[in-house]
Protein backbone atom coordinates (compact mmCIF):
# COMPACT_ATOMS: atom_id res chain seq x y z
CA UNK A 1 0.00 0.00 0.00
CA UNK A 2 1.64 3.58 -0.90
CA UNK A 3 1.72 6.32 1.97
CA UNK A 4 -0.85 8.08 0.16
CA UNK A 5 -3.54 4.88 -0.27
CA UNK A 6 -2.08 4.15 4.00
CA UNK A 7 -2.78 8.06 4.48
CA UNK A 8 -6.23 7.92 3.36
CA UNK A 9 -7.35 4.79 5.06
CA UNK A 10 -5.97 5.46 8.30
CA UNK A 11 -8.83 8.68 7.89
CA UNK A 12 -11.48 6.75 6.09
CA UNK A 13 -10.85 3.14 7.50
CA UNK A 14 -13.47 1.72 4.93
CA UNK A 15 -12.47 -1.49 3.03
CA UNK A 16 -13.98 -2.81 0.33
CA UNK A 17 -15.62 -5.74 2.79
CA UNK A 18 -16.95 -3.41 5.26
CA UNK A 19 -18.62 -1.25 2.68
CA UNK A 20 -19.93 -4.56 1.38
CA UNK A 21 -21.35 -5.10 4.54
CA UNK A 22 -22.57 -1.98 5.54
CA UNK A 23 -24.23 -1.67 2.35
CA UNK A 24 -25.53 -5.21 1.90
CA UNK A 25 -29.15 -5.87 2.14
CA UNK A 26 -30.58 -9.50 1.50
CA UNK A 27 -32.90 -8.51 -1.73
CA UNK A 28 -35.87 -10.55 -2.66
CA UNK A 29 -35.40 -12.54 -6.20
CA UNK A 30 -38.74 -11.35 -7.53
CA UNK A 31 -36.14 -8.14 -7.79
CA UNK A 32 -34.22 -10.20 -10.54
CA UNK A 33 -37.22 -9.22 -13.00
CA UNK A 34 -36.62 -5.71 -15.28
CA UNK A 35 -40.35 -4.58 -14.65
CA UNK A 36 -39.42 -4.19 -10.70
CA UNK A 37 -37.18 -1.64 -11.61
CA UNK A 38 -39.50 1.43 -11.13
CA UNK A 39 -38.36 2.58 -7.62
CA UNK A 40 -34.85 3.51 -8.63
CA UNK A 41 -36.00 4.69 -11.93
CA UNK A 42 -37.71 7.85 -10.57
CA UNK A 43 -34.89 8.14 -7.85
CA UNK A 44 -32.32 7.98 -10.55
CA UNK A 45 -34.50 10.39 -13.19
CA UNK A 46 -34.57 12.81 -10.09
CA UNK A 47 -31.02 12.76 -10.35
CA UNK A 48 -30.96 13.67 -13.51
CA UNK A 49 -33.25 16.78 -13.10
CA UNK A 50 -31.19 17.61 -10.26
CA UNK A 51 -28.21 18.09 -12.79
CA UNK A 52 -30.11 19.15 -15.58
CA UNK A 53 -31.96 21.96 -13.85
CA UNK A 54 -28.30 23.13 -12.24
CA UNK A 55 -27.18 23.81 -15.63
CA UNK A 56 -30.45 25.42 -16.57
CA UNK A 57 -30.40 27.60 -13.66
CA UNK A 58 -27.11 29.07 -14.75
CA UNK A 59 -28.57 30.57 -17.62
CA UNK A 60 -32.33 31.28 -16.48
CA UNK A 61 -33.24 34.65 -15.67
CA UNK A 62 -36.49 34.26 -13.49
CA UNK A 63 -38.31 37.21 -14.26
CA UNK A 64 -41.51 38.23 -16.83
CA UNK A 65 -39.00 40.57 -18.56
CA UNK A 66 -36.23 37.96 -18.89
CA UNK A 67 -37.75 34.46 -18.62
CA UNK A 68 -38.62 33.59 -22.18
CA UNK A 69 -35.94 35.59 -23.87
CA UNK A 70 -33.16 33.67 -21.34
CA UNK A 71 -34.90 30.15 -22.27
CA UNK A 72 -34.95 31.10 -26.16
CA UNK A 73 -30.50 31.89 -25.43
CA UNK A 74 -29.95 28.29 -23.98
CA UNK A 75 -32.10 26.90 -26.61
CA UNK A 76 -30.71 28.74 -29.63
CA UNK A 77 -27.11 30.45 -28.68
CA UNK A 78 -25.89 28.05 -25.72
CA UNK A 79 -23.64 24.95 -26.70
CA UNK A 80 -25.78 22.08 -26.03
CA UNK A 81 -28.39 24.06 -24.97
CA UNK A 82 -30.69 22.75 -26.49
CA UNK A 83 -29.91 19.81 -25.33
CA UNK A 84 -30.08 19.62 -21.35
CA UNK A 85 -33.16 21.41 -21.71
CA UNK A 86 -35.08 18.56 -23.67
CA UNK A 87 -33.08 16.45 -21.63
CA UNK A 88 -34.90 18.37 -18.22
CA UNK A 89 -38.55 17.90 -20.53
CA UNK A 90 -38.27 14.21 -21.12
CA UNK A 91 -36.53 13.48 -17.64
CA UNK A 92 -39.53 15.27 -16.50
CA UNK A 93 -41.95 13.38 -18.51
CA UNK A 94 -40.48 10.01 -17.62
CA UNK A 95 -40.05 10.31 -14.31
CA UNK A 96 -43.97 11.37 -13.61
CA UNK A 97 -44.56 8.14 -15.73
CA UNK A 98 -42.65 6.00 -13.50
CA UNK A 99 -43.47 7.76 -10.21
CA UNK A 100 -47.46 6.55 -11.14
CA UNK A 101 -46.71 3.09 -12.65
CA UNK A 102 -44.30 2.98 -9.33
CA UNK A 103 -47.57 3.75 -7.61
CA UNK A 104 -49.18 1.40 -9.32
CA UNK A 105 -47.32 -1.52 -8.97
CA UNK A 106 -47.06 -0.90 -5.15
CA UNK A 107 -51.27 -0.80 -4.99
CA UNK A 108 -51.88 -3.76 -6.72
CA UNK A 109 -49.20 -5.98 -5.10
CA UNK A 110 -50.70 -4.51 -1.81
CA UNK A 111 -47.05 -3.78 -0.31
CA UNK A 112 -48.84 -0.77 1.45
CA UNK A 113 -50.39 -3.02 3.81
CA UNK A 114 -48.87 -3.11 7.87
CA UNK A 115 -46.25 -2.10 8.23
CA UNK A 116 -45.59 -0.04 5.57
CA UNK A 117 -48.74 2.48 5.80
CA UNK A 118 -46.41 5.12 6.62
CA UNK A 119 -43.75 4.52 3.42
CA UNK A 120 -47.04 4.72 1.21
CA UNK A 121 -48.00 8.37 2.84
CA UNK A 122 -44.61 9.44 1.97
CA UNK A 123 -44.71 7.80 -1.38
CA UNK A 124 -48.11 9.67 -1.45
CA UNK A 125 -46.15 13.38 -1.02
CA UNK A 126 -43.38 12.09 -3.46
CA UNK A 127 -46.34 11.82 -6.16
CA UNK A 128 -48.09 15.25 -5.41
CA UNK A 129 -44.18 16.84 -5.01
CA UNK A 130 -43.49 15.56 -8.49
CA UNK A 131 -46.88 16.88 -10.30
CA UNK A 132 -46.11 20.10 -8.29
CA UNK A 133 -42.26 20.29 -9.88
CA UNK A 134 -43.95 19.47 -13.33
CA UNK A 135 -46.84 22.32 -13.13
CA UNK A 136 -44.09 25.13 -11.92
CA UNK A 137 -41.55 23.65 -13.99
CA UNK A 138 -43.73 24.52 -17.62
CA UNK A 139 -44.86 27.41 -15.75
CA UNK A 140 -41.16 29.01 -15.86
CA UNK A 141 -41.23 29.28 -19.70
CA UNK A 142 -43.12 32.31 -19.69
CA UNK A 143 -44.72 31.50 -23.20
CA UNK A 144 -48.25 31.18 -23.15
CA UNK A 145 -49.05 27.92 -21.60
CA UNK A 146 -47.07 28.87 -18.32
CA UNK A 147 -49.32 32.34 -18.14
CA UNK A 148 -53.07 30.83 -18.79
CA UNK A 149 -51.76 27.24 -16.60
CA UNK A 150 -51.01 29.60 -14.04
CA UNK A 151 -54.08 31.66 -14.36
CA UNK A 152 -56.08 28.59 -14.33
CA UNK A 153 -54.59 26.98 -11.86
CA UNK A 154 -54.49 30.20 -9.46
CA UNK A 155 -58.46 30.28 -10.37
CA UNK A 156 -59.08 26.63 -9.65
CA UNK A 157 -57.64 27.01 -6.12
CA UNK A 158 -59.59 30.01 -5.33
CA UNK A 159 -62.38 27.75 -5.37
CA UNK A 160 -61.92 25.73 -2.27
CA UNK A 161 -64.24 26.95 0.09
CA UNK A 162 -62.26 29.57 2.69
CA UNK A 163 -59.08 28.64 2.07
CA UNK A 164 -59.06 29.01 -1.73
CA UNK A 165 -58.66 32.71 -2.45
CA UNK A 166 -55.63 32.92 0.49
CA UNK A 167 -54.01 29.92 -1.12
CA UNK A 168 -54.49 32.06 -4.37
CA UNK A 169 -53.14 34.84 -3.21
CA UNK A 170 -50.04 32.77 -2.05
CA UNK A 171 -49.14 31.14 -5.12
CA UNK A 172 -49.26 34.28 -7.33
CA UNK A 173 -48.36 36.80 -5.32
CA UNK A 174 -51.20 38.67 -5.82
CA UNK A 175 -55.19 38.48 -7.10
CA UNK A 176 -53.38 37.63 -10.66
CA UNK A 177 -50.34 36.69 -12.74
CA UNK A 178 -47.91 39.54 -11.63
CA UNK A 179 -44.42 40.25 -11.75
CA UNK A 180 -43.59 38.77 -8.23
CA UNK A 181 -45.43 35.42 -9.92
CA UNK A 182 -42.13 33.66 -11.44
CA UNK A 183 -40.22 34.56 -9.04
CA UNK A 184 -41.87 32.61 -6.62
CA UNK A 185 -42.86 29.57 -9.00
CA UNK A 186 -38.76 29.52 -9.62
CA UNK A 187 -37.84 28.98 -5.81
CA UNK A 188 -40.89 26.21 -5.62
CA UNK A 189 -39.67 24.33 -8.82
CA UNK A 190 -35.39 24.81 -8.08
CA UNK A 191 -35.36 24.83 -4.00
CA UNK A 192 -38.47 24.40 -2.01
CA UNK A 193 -39.98 21.35 -3.72
CA UNK A 194 -36.54 19.41 -4.96
CA UNK A 195 -35.51 19.83 -1.13
CA UNK A 196 -38.58 18.58 0.32
CA UNK A 197 -38.22 15.42 -2.02
CA UNK A 198 -34.74 14.89 -0.98
CA UNK A 199 -36.13 14.64 2.45
CA UNK A 200 -38.94 12.08 1.66
CA UNK A 201 -36.63 10.14 -0.52
CA UNK A 202 -33.86 9.68 2.46
CA UNK A 203 -37.00 8.74 4.68
CA UNK A 204 -38.58 6.67 1.88
CA UNK A 205 -35.53 4.51 1.55
CA UNK A 206 -34.72 4.15 5.01
CA UNK A 207 -38.12 2.96 5.78
CA UNK A 208 -37.40 0.05 2.69
CA UNK A 209 -34.43 -0.61 4.52
CA UNK A 210 -35.62 -0.87 7.79
CA UNK A 211 -38.35 -3.42 7.06
CA UNK A 212 -36.92 -4.81 3.50
CA UNK A 213 -38.78 -5.10 0.47
CA UNK A 214 -42.10 -6.99 0.36
CA UNK A 215 -41.19 -10.25 -0.95
CA UNK A 216 -43.18 -11.66 -3.51
CA UNK A 217 -43.32 -15.13 -5.02
CA UNK A 218 -43.85 -16.14 -8.41
CA UNK A 219 -44.90 -19.39 -9.99
CA UNK A 220 -41.65 -19.84 -12.26
CA UNK A 221 -39.49 -19.02 -9.46
CA UNK A 222 -36.25 -21.15 -9.62
CA UNK A 223 -35.47 -23.34 -6.55
CA UNK A 224 -32.65 -22.18 -4.09
CA UNK A 225 -31.98 -19.03 -2.21
CA UNK A 226 -34.63 -16.90 -2.02
CA UNK A 227 -32.57 -14.01 -1.84
CA UNK A 228 -29.76 -12.61 -3.31
CA UNK A 229 -27.04 -9.58 -2.20
CA UNK A 230 -27.56 -5.61 -2.64
CA UNK A 231 -24.11 -5.32 -3.50
CA UNK A 232 -22.75 -5.51 -6.13
CA UNK A 233 -25.64 -7.51 -7.95
CA UNK A 234 -28.73 -5.00 -7.08
CA UNK A 235 -26.32 -2.20 -7.72
CA UNK A 236 -25.06 -3.30 -11.10
CA UNK A 237 -29.10 -3.61 -12.04
CA UNK A 238 -29.00 0.22 -11.31
CA UNK A 239 -26.04 1.03 -13.26
CA UNK A 240 -27.19 -0.52 -15.90
CA UNK A 241 -30.83 1.23 -15.26
CA UNK A 242 -29.33 4.28 -15.28
CA UNK A 243 -27.01 3.92 -18.57
CA UNK A 244 -30.12 2.61 -20.35
CA UNK A 245 -32.09 5.45 -19.20
CA UNK A 246 -29.57 7.80 -20.38
CA UNK A 247 -29.56 6.36 -23.76
CA UNK A 248 -33.44 6.72 -23.65
CA UNK A 249 -33.22 10.29 -22.79
CA UNK A 250 -30.24 11.59 -25.04
CA UNK A 251 -32.64 9.35 -28.15
CA UNK A 252 -35.88 11.45 -27.18
CA UNK A 253 -33.92 14.78 -26.68
CA UNK A 254 -32.60 14.75 -29.83
CA UNK A 255 -35.18 13.55 -32.11
CA UNK A 256 -37.98 15.53 -30.11
CA UNK A 257 -36.21 18.32 -28.56
CA UNK A 258 -38.05 20.73 -26.41
CA UNK A 259 -39.54 23.41 -28.51
CA UNK A 260 -41.02 26.97 -27.51
CA UNK A 261 -44.60 28.33 -28.07
CA UNK A 262 -45.39 31.56 -28.42
CA UNK A 263 -44.65 34.22 -25.84
CA UNK A 264 -47.02 34.94 -23.28
CA UNK A 265 -49.54 37.60 -23.92
CA UNK A 266 -52.19 38.67 -21.05
CA UNK A 267 -54.11 39.85 -23.74
CA UNK A 268 -54.57 36.56 -26.26
CA UNK A 269 -55.99 33.59 -24.38
CA UNK A 270 -55.29 30.96 -26.91
CA UNK A 271 -57.79 29.19 -28.80
CA UNK A 272 -56.59 25.83 -27.51
CA UNK A 273 -55.14 25.47 -24.60
CA UNK A 274 -54.09 22.33 -22.48
CA UNK A 275 -51.64 21.81 -19.30
CA UNK A 276 -48.90 18.90 -19.60
CA UNK A 277 -50.27 15.14 -20.28
CA UNK A 278 -50.51 14.13 -16.74
CA UNK A 279 -53.13 16.89 -15.98
CA UNK A 280 -55.62 15.97 -18.28
CA UNK A 281 -57.22 13.59 -15.90
CA UNK A 282 -57.96 16.76 -13.55
CA UNK A 283 -58.40 19.10 -16.39
CA UNK A 284 -61.37 17.07 -18.28
CA UNK A 285 -62.72 16.48 -14.74
CA UNK A 286 -63.01 19.91 -14.10
CA UNK A 287 -64.29 20.34 -17.40
CA UNK A 288 -67.04 17.73 -17.03
CA UNK A 289 -68.13 18.75 -12.64
CA UNK A 290 -67.46 22.38 -12.88
CA UNK A 291 -64.65 24.26 -10.61
CA UNK A 292 -66.20 23.80 -6.98
CA UNK A 293 -67.23 20.17 -6.99
CA UNK A 294 -64.38 19.07 -8.84
CA UNK A 295 -61.81 20.63 -6.58
CA UNK A 296 -63.41 19.28 -3.54
CA UNK A 297 -64.06 15.42 -5.51
CA UNK A 298 -60.31 15.36 -6.30
CA UNK A 299 -59.17 16.49 -2.81
CA UNK A 300 -61.42 13.84 -1.30
CA UNK A 301 -59.78 11.64 -3.68
CA UNK A 302 -56.05 12.23 -3.02
CA UNK A 303 -56.90 12.13 0.60
CA UNK A 304 -58.55 8.40 0.41
CA UNK A 305 -55.34 7.79 -1.64
CA UNK A 306 -53.12 8.52 1.05
CA UNK A 307 -55.55 6.51 4.19
CA UNK A 308 -55.59 3.56 1.47
CA UNK A 309 -53.68 1.23 3.82
CA UNK A 310 -56.80 1.76 6.47
CA UNK A 311 -59.55 1.37 3.88
CA UNK A 312 -58.30 -1.34 2.49
CA UNK A 313 -58.04 -2.97 5.77
CA UNK A 314 -61.72 -2.35 6.14
CA UNK A 315 -62.90 -3.45 2.44
CA UNK A 316 -61.17 -6.61 3.07
CA UNK A 317 -62.86 -7.31 6.76
CA UNK A 318 -66.23 -5.95 5.14
CA UNK A 319 -65.96 -7.57 2.03
CA UNK A 320 -63.98 -10.93 3.76
CA UNK A 321 -61.69 -10.98 0.25
CA UNK A 322 -58.49 -9.77 -0.37
CA UNK A 323 -59.11 -8.81 -3.82
CA UNK A 324 -61.52 -5.46 -3.24
CA UNK A 325 -58.76 -3.14 -3.39
CA UNK A 326 -57.55 -4.86 -6.80
CA UNK A 327 -61.02 -4.21 -8.94
CA UNK A 328 -61.36 -0.25 -7.21
CA UNK A 329 -57.60 -0.05 -8.65
CA UNK A 330 -58.56 -1.67 -12.17
CA UNK A 331 -61.71 0.97 -12.54
CA UNK A 332 -59.53 3.88 -11.03
CA UNK A 333 -56.85 3.13 -13.64
CA UNK A 334 -59.11 2.48 -16.39
CA UNK A 335 -60.92 5.70 -15.19
CA UNK A 336 -57.93 7.55 -15.75
CA UNK A 337 -56.70 6.12 -19.01
CA UNK A 338 -59.98 7.22 -20.30
CA UNK A 339 -60.15 10.95 -18.76
CA UNK A 340 -56.30 11.21 -20.11
CA UNK A 341 -57.22 10.13 -24.07
CA UNK A 342 -60.75 11.66 -23.80
CA UNK A 343 -58.99 15.05 -23.60
CA UNK A 344 -56.18 13.92 -25.42
CA UNK A 345 -58.45 13.86 -28.54
CA UNK A 346 -60.51 16.38 -28.63
CA UNK A 347 -59.35 19.99 -28.51
CA UNK A 348 -61.81 21.11 -26.16
CA UNK B 1 -18.97 -26.93 -23.26
CA UNK B 2 -20.09 -25.47 -20.29
CA UNK B 3 -17.38 -24.43 -18.08
CA UNK B 4 -17.61 -27.37 -15.95
CA UNK B 5 -16.59 -29.48 -18.70
CA UNK B 6 -13.31 -27.34 -18.99
CA UNK B 7 -12.90 -27.66 -15.17
CA UNK B 8 -13.18 -31.14 -15.35
CA UNK B 9 -10.86 -31.09 -18.71
CA UNK B 10 -8.44 -28.92 -16.43
CA UNK B 11 -8.38 -31.19 -13.66
CA UNK B 12 -7.95 -34.16 -15.86
CA UNK B 13 -5.12 -36.17 -15.10
CA UNK B 14 -5.00 -37.77 -18.85
CA UNK B 15 -4.62 -33.82 -19.92
CA UNK B 16 -1.23 -32.13 -20.45
CA UNK B 17 -0.28 -30.29 -17.64
CA UNK B 18 0.67 -27.74 -20.22
CA UNK B 19 -2.96 -27.60 -21.89
CA UNK B 20 -4.39 -27.03 -18.05
CA UNK B 21 -2.85 -23.54 -17.66
CA UNK B 22 -3.79 -22.81 -21.01
CA UNK B 23 -7.83 -23.30 -21.35
CA UNK B 24 -9.49 -20.15 -20.41
CA UNK B 25 -11.86 -20.57 -17.87
CA UNK B 26 -15.41 -19.02 -19.70
CA UNK B 27 -16.62 -17.81 -16.53
CA UNK B 28 -13.57 -15.48 -15.95
CA UNK B 29 -13.35 -14.68 -19.39
CA UNK B 30 -17.01 -13.79 -19.36
CA UNK B 31 -16.82 -11.60 -16.29
CA UNK B 32 -14.11 -9.65 -17.50
CA UNK B 33 -15.32 -8.47 -20.90
CA UNK B 34 -18.64 -7.88 -18.75
CA UNK B 35 -16.66 -5.94 -16.49
CA UNK B 36 -14.68 -3.51 -19.48
CA UNK B 37 -18.06 -3.10 -21.56
CA UNK B 38 -19.63 -1.63 -18.06
CA UNK B 39 -16.56 0.15 -17.24
CA UNK B 40 -16.40 1.64 -20.23
CA UNK B 41 -19.78 2.02 -21.25
CA UNK B 42 -19.82 3.60 -17.71
CA UNK B 43 -16.92 6.07 -18.60
CA UNK B 44 -17.69 7.08 -22.15
CA UNK B 45 -21.34 7.69 -21.33
CA UNK B 46 -20.98 9.99 -18.14
CA UNK B 47 -17.67 11.48 -19.45
CA UNK B 48 -19.91 12.64 -22.40
CA UNK B 49 -22.18 13.84 -20.69
CA UNK B 50 -19.60 15.59 -18.32
CA UNK B 51 -17.60 16.83 -21.15
CA UNK B 52 -21.19 18.21 -22.77
CA UNK B 53 -21.57 20.37 -19.34
CA UNK B 54 -18.23 21.73 -19.29
CA UNK B 55 -19.18 22.50 -22.73
CA UNK B 56 -22.53 24.50 -21.77
CA UNK B 57 -21.06 26.17 -18.95
CA UNK B 58 -18.95 27.97 -21.23
CA UNK B 59 -20.02 31.13 -22.03
CA UNK B 60 -20.78 31.44 -26.02
CA UNK B 61 -19.37 34.04 -28.06
CA UNK B 62 -22.91 35.52 -29.33
CA UNK B 63 -22.45 37.51 -32.98
CA UNK B 64 -22.04 41.30 -31.70
CA UNK B 65 -24.65 42.84 -33.82
CA UNK B 66 -23.41 45.44 -36.71
CA UNK B 67 -24.54 49.12 -35.65
CA UNK B 68 -25.38 52.33 -37.78
CA UNK B 69 -23.24 54.83 -37.22
CA UNK B 70 -22.64 57.44 -40.10
CA UNK B 71 -22.38 57.93 -43.84
CA UNK B 72 -18.71 57.02 -44.65
CA UNK B 73 -18.66 60.28 -46.24
CA UNK B 74 -19.96 62.47 -43.62
CA UNK B 75 -16.61 61.90 -41.93
CA UNK B 76 -13.72 63.98 -43.58
CA UNK B 77 -10.44 62.57 -43.35
CA UNK B 78 -9.25 63.53 -39.96
CA UNK B 79 -12.18 64.23 -38.46
CA UNK B 80 -13.52 61.97 -35.89
CA UNK B 81 -16.99 61.59 -34.10
CA UNK B 82 -17.86 60.10 -30.84
CA UNK B 83 -20.12 57.49 -31.16
CA UNK B 84 -22.79 56.00 -28.12
CA UNK B 85 -23.81 53.06 -27.78
CA UNK B 86 -27.19 51.64 -27.14
CA UNK B 87 -25.86 50.66 -23.78
CA UNK B 88 -24.32 54.25 -22.98
CA UNK B 89 -20.72 52.87 -24.17
CA UNK B 90 -18.59 55.77 -25.62
CA UNK B 91 -16.67 55.03 -28.85
CA UNK B 92 -14.38 57.42 -30.42
CA UNK B 93 -14.74 56.40 -34.06
CA UNK B 94 -12.21 58.74 -36.12
CA UNK B 95 -10.80 58.82 -40.28
CA UNK B 96 -7.57 58.43 -40.55
CA UNK B 97 -6.05 61.38 -42.54
CA UNK B 98 -5.83 61.06 -46.52
CA UNK B 99 -3.32 59.53 -48.01
CA UNK B 100 -1.68 61.84 -50.40
CA UNK B 101 -4.44 62.14 -53.20
CA UNK B 102 -5.93 59.20 -51.87
CA UNK B 103 -9.38 59.94 -50.62
CA UNK B 104 -11.15 56.61 -50.21
CA UNK B 105 -14.08 55.46 -47.78
CA UNK B 106 -12.64 51.68 -47.08
CA UNK B 107 -13.11 49.97 -43.52
CA UNK B 108 -9.29 50.31 -43.03
CA UNK B 109 -9.55 54.45 -43.36
CA UNK B 110 -11.45 54.01 -39.93
CA UNK B 111 -10.68 53.39 -36.83
CA UNK B 112 -13.24 52.75 -33.57
CA UNK B 113 -11.10 53.34 -30.29
CA UNK B 114 -12.68 52.33 -26.66
CA UNK B 115 -12.47 54.66 -23.80
CA UNK B 116 -11.52 51.72 -21.43
CA UNK B 117 -7.99 51.77 -20.48
CA UNK B 118 -6.17 48.39 -20.95
CA UNK B 119 -3.85 48.55 -17.89
CA UNK B 120 -6.68 48.32 -14.70
CA UNK B 121 -10.01 49.34 -16.38
CA UNK B 122 -10.08 53.32 -15.78
CA UNK B 123 -11.71 55.36 -18.42
CA UNK B 124 -9.52 57.34 -20.72
CA UNK B 125 -10.41 60.80 -21.99
CA UNK B 126 -8.82 63.01 -24.75
CA UNK B 127 -6.65 65.67 -24.64
CA UNK B 128 -6.61 67.90 -27.96
CA UNK B 129 -4.27 70.40 -26.42
CA UNK B 130 -2.08 67.56 -26.14
CA UNK B 131 -2.58 65.39 -28.73
CA UNK B 132 -3.25 62.04 -26.71
CA UNK B 133 -5.52 59.87 -24.72
CA UNK B 134 -4.94 60.50 -21.11
CA UNK B 135 -5.85 58.00 -18.20
CA UNK B 136 -6.09 59.84 -14.90
CA UNK B 137 -5.89 56.77 -12.47
CA UNK B 138 -2.48 55.70 -13.34
CA UNK B 139 -0.81 58.57 -16.16
CA UNK B 140 -1.47 56.06 -18.88
CA UNK B 141 -0.79 57.94 -21.87
CA UNK B 142 -2.50 56.67 -25.71
CA UNK B 143 -1.69 58.52 -29.36
CA UNK B 144 -4.37 59.24 -31.06
CA UNK B 145 -4.27 55.26 -33.11
CA UNK B 146 -4.73 53.94 -29.67
CA UNK B 147 -1.00 53.06 -29.29
CA UNK B 148 0.50 53.71 -25.83
CA UNK B 149 3.01 56.41 -25.13
CA UNK B 150 4.35 56.20 -21.39
CA UNK B 151 3.09 55.24 -18.36
CA UNK B 152 2.22 51.22 -17.26
CA UNK B 153 0.30 50.73 -20.59
CA UNK B 154 3.46 51.56 -22.51
CA UNK B 155 5.50 49.51 -19.95
CA UNK B 156 2.76 46.34 -20.74
CA UNK B 157 3.02 47.57 -24.38
CA UNK B 158 -1.11 47.53 -24.36
CA UNK B 159 -2.98 49.31 -27.03
CA UNK B 160 -6.56 50.92 -26.42
CA UNK B 161 -8.44 47.84 -27.69
CA UNK B 162 -10.95 48.69 -30.88
CA UNK B 163 -14.04 47.94 -31.91
CA UNK B 164 -14.90 46.28 -35.69
CA UNK B 165 -15.90 48.69 -38.47
CA UNK B 166 -17.29 48.01 -41.79
CA UNK B 167 -18.36 50.30 -44.88
CA UNK B 168 -20.79 48.93 -46.66
CA UNK B 169 -22.75 50.76 -49.27
CA UNK B 170 -21.50 53.94 -48.08
CA UNK B 171 -22.56 53.70 -44.54
CA UNK B 172 -20.38 53.01 -41.73
CA UNK B 173 -20.94 50.41 -39.10
CA UNK B 174 -19.54 49.11 -35.62
CA UNK B 175 -19.81 45.94 -34.07
CA UNK B 176 -20.97 46.55 -30.45
CA UNK B 177 -23.23 44.95 -27.77
CA UNK B 178 -26.23 46.48 -27.31
CA UNK B 179 -26.70 44.95 -23.56
CA UNK B 180 -25.41 45.46 -20.58
CA UNK B 181 -24.94 44.62 -17.02
CA UNK B 182 -27.41 46.95 -14.78
CA UNK B 183 -28.96 49.12 -17.35
CA UNK B 184 -31.55 48.36 -19.65
CA UNK B 185 -30.98 49.01 -23.13
CA UNK B 186 -31.67 52.56 -24.09
CA UNK B 187 -32.81 52.13 -27.97
CA UNK B 188 -33.30 55.34 -28.88
CA UNK B 189 -30.43 57.14 -27.30
CA UNK B 190 -27.32 55.18 -29.39
CA UNK B 191 -26.31 58.40 -31.75
CA UNK B 192 -23.16 59.95 -33.48
CA UNK B 193 -22.33 63.51 -32.29
CA UNK B 194 -19.96 65.28 -34.60
CA UNK B 195 -16.85 66.57 -33.42
CA UNK B 196 -15.46 69.82 -33.54
CA UNK B 197 -14.37 69.32 -37.28
CA UNK B 198 -11.74 72.26 -37.49
CA UNK B 199 -8.86 70.43 -36.15
CA UNK B 200 -6.94 70.02 -39.03
CA UNK B 201 -4.89 66.94 -38.21
CA UNK B 202 -6.02 63.72 -37.17
CA UNK B 203 -7.49 63.35 -33.99
CA UNK B 204 -10.40 61.73 -32.05
CA UNK B 205 -11.97 65.40 -31.62
CA UNK B 206 -13.66 65.19 -27.87
CA UNK B 207 -12.53 66.20 -25.00
CA UNK B 208 -14.16 63.51 -22.57
CA UNK B 209 -14.97 60.27 -23.76
CA UNK B 210 -15.60 58.86 -19.96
Amino acid sequence: MTAVARWFRERVPLSGDRLRALTNEPVPNHMKHWWFCLGGTPAYLFVVQIVTGILLAIYYQPSSTTAYESIEHITDNVTFGWYFRSLHKWAATLMVAAVILHQMRVYFTAAYRKPREINWMIGMCLLLCTLGLGFTGYSLVFEQLSYWGATVGGNILSTVPLLGEPLKKMLLAGDVYNQQTLPRFFILHAAILPATMVLLILVHILLIRLHGVTELRFEDDPPGPEHFNFFPDHFYTELILGLTLMIVLSALATIFPAAMGPKADPLVTPEVIKPEWFFYVTFRWLKLFGPTFAVLSMGFIVCAMFIWPWIDGWLRKVTRTEEASTYIGIIAVLAIITLTVWEAAVAH
Amino acid sequence: MNSGDLDKAADSSEAPAVRSEAVPDRRDFLSTVSTVAMAGGLVTGYGTFAFMAGRYIFPTNVETPWLFVAEANSIQPGDSLAFESPTGVRVAIARRPADGPRHSTETEDFIALSSICPHLGCRVHWESHNNRFFCPCHNGVFDPEGKPVSGPPKAAEQELSRYPLKVEGGLLYIAMSVESVGTAARPSSHAAHRSNATTPAFSPGQEDLA
